[in-house]
């Protein structure tokens, strides 16, 4: 009977944990991502900022891996042949989440704005309401594969967040270019306060899709 | 054996191996569907579990269409077998799932019309009563099931994978329930006719098992579905689709499962004598028709989810095909009777 029901879900056992992993990917980067963010604001470009850049580029190098693996193994053991599809773009979405992290460091770590002391508390605010959104994003997700009922309160805590950073994107952006910067540190920093902002839209869209994946699959 | 037999039977064959296309489509057309199982996994089960289901299990159910009326000619019998295989296929022709339980009893009572035998109306009552609980009591057996699996997913957390493969495995043993029911249900349309005029002697299966005469007749229809089930039934499955109301596997497992166990219910000698000897009300031992009760099923589901999914012009479609079939088998049966006695001078039937 041990035997029986090991090999029966031997397939899929290890899929499972390729998928896990790959959510334990976004929570990652986003930890990393405020706490790379927390040295750039106090040490701009220094080695300890560019250890915790690399760490992100790492993260998302081995998500891109095991989006590979996920998508190969999923043809491969026929897994999931109605909702195939579905899976498939809700990794790739995700995968789109950590590609944002990931670019949003480096660009810091390229471009070396000067964020001037007045706007941080902001700035770090902004930060902190994208990451919330993208550590429910994987709640939420995590949720499609084992607890339908929970998506839709995760998909909530998301929205609100998307919402939330939005306000305060919004907000960063008006205090820039009410500044007396310089037209090009304004643009700059409008860019990357953008480019911060869309990790939440990313996530926000990813939430969409599992939303509908769960109506079509709920029996 | 005369070979003439063979020939008269090859009407019956040919009902038996429409059967087989169409009723597959009940059985497993959805797990194929949606590429859950392949079709030659799902299909060899089935064909394996279909002849099963008529030798062990056929009995009952062909006794009560002799009741409603003893084809005791064989050319009759050719005949009648023949008018419900053209209505059947003249409907699903028409991308209609068409019941043979309904064609067969539309064309036994237009033999019984050709030959002046008088209907046992009180088989027929209780033939089209059973047309009316066999959806109904599937429909009701789906939404319990419904609810039943989805408290289970509720309460288990399974994950999405894990789910998947159990519902893989669910569709293989449940098709093979429901082929089982299908054989011993439906096997008394294709070959039931026959019975009286079987020319077959008991068969020994070395020394662990003897078929009788009729389990032999039973054996080879049941080929005949099986059949039909390897080499047509792909192509209904491909043509109908799931047209009815988008379902997902799990969805198919308890449609495909309440199938099978209304059917079972019609054709289980065994349990009806249990619950005739507990003073219980049986369910009587009819050929019921898989479509309608794979038809039950999903509008119960659909029902239980609130009915806004349910496409009602294709079940209309599919009860209009339940009231032409029999109409028309009855229809050809007695045309053709005629012109095979007259033109070809055939005993369709004895006084």
């Amino acid at each position: 009977m041990f035997n029986m029901k090991f090999s029966m879900f031997s397939g899929t056992r290890e899929l499972e944990q390729k998928i896990d992993e790959m959510h334990d990917k976004v929570l990652e980067s986003s930890l990393y991502f405020k706490e790379a963010f927390e040295i750039y604001l106090k040490e701009k470009r220094s080695q300890n900022y560019r250890r915790a850049s690399k760490k992100i580029k790492n993260i998302e190098a081995k998500a891109d891996d095991l989006r590979r693996e996920i998508e190969s193994r999923l043809y491969i053991h026929n897994l999931i042949p109605d909702l195939r599809a579905d899976v498939l773009q809700l990794v790739e979405n995700i995968d789109k989440v950590i590609n944002e992290f990931d670019e949003v460091a480096h660009k810091f770590y390229i471009e070396q704005p000067e964020i001037p002391e007045k706007y941080q508390a902001k700035f770090r605010t902004l930060v902190t309401q994208v990451c919330e959104c993208a550590e429910n994003m994987v709640i939420c997700s995590r949720a499609f594969f084992r607890d339908f009922a929970t998506v839709r309160d995760y998909s909530r805590k998301v929205y609100f967040a998307e919402h939330e950073s939005d306000k305060t994107w919004a907000s960063l952006k008006q205090d820039v270019f009410d500044s007396d910067m310089e037209l090009a540190h304004k643009i700059q920093l409008s860019s990357l306060i953008g480019e911060v902002a869309d990790v939440a839209d990313k996530a926000e869209d990813c939430v969409d899709a599992v939303l509908i994946f769960t109506i079509k699959r709920d029996i | 054996m005369d070979l003439s037999y063979l020939f008269f039977l090859s009407s019956g064959l040919f009902l038996g191996w429409s059967l087989g296309a169409n009723d597959a489509a009940n059985i497993f057309g959805t797990a194929v569907g949606s590429k859950m199982v392949r079709f030659r996994t799902i299909a060899a089960v089935a064909a394996i579990f279909v002849v099963l289901g008529a030798v062990l299990g056929g009995a009952g159910a062909s006794e009560t269409l002799e009741t409603l009326g003893a084809v005791n000619a064989l050319a009759g019998a050719f005949m009648v077998a023949l008018s419900a295989a053209l209505a059947v296929y003249f409907i699903l022709r028409m991308g209609i799932t068409v019941s043979t339980s309904q064609a067969i009893v539309g064309a036994i009572i237009g033999w019984n019309l050709y030959a002046g035998k008088e209907t046992d109306y009180e088989t027929l009552a209780q033939i089209f009563a059973t047309w009316t609980i066999c959806p109904l009591l599937s429909g009701i057996v789906a939404i319990v099931l419904y609810f039943i699996c989805k408290k289970i997913i509720k309460c288990c957390g399974m994950h999405l994978l894990r789910l998947d493969q159990l519902t893989r495995v669910g569709l293989v043993v449940s098709a093979a329930v429901g082929a089982y029911a299908l054989g011993a249900n439906n096997i008394a349309n294709v070959v039931g006719v026959f019975v009286p005029s079987s020319p077959f002697k008991p068969l020994n299966l070395g020394s662990v098992y003897t078929l009788s005469s009729v389990q032999v007749l039973f054996l080879l229809g049941a080929l005949s579905v099986a059949a039909g089930i390897m080499t047509y039934s792909k192509k209904v499955i491909m043509k109908l689709g799931n047209n009815l109301m988008r379902m997902s596997p799990m969805l198919a497992l308890i449609v495909v499962l309440s199938q099978a166990i209304v059917l079972l219910l019609f054709s289980s000698v065994t349990l009806h004598y249990w619950l005739e000897n507990h003073n219980l009300p049986a369910l009587p031992l009819v050929p019921v028709s898989s479509t309608q009760a794979v038809i039950g099923a999903i509008i119960g589901i659909g029902l239980a989810k609130g009915g806004r999914n349910i496409d009602w012009h294709t079940i209309g479609k599919i009860v209009t095909g339940w009231i032409t079939a029999p109409l028309l088998a009855m229809i050809i049966c007695f045309i053709s009777l005629f012109f095979l006695a007259n033109v070809f001078n055939q005993t369709v039937y004895l006084q």
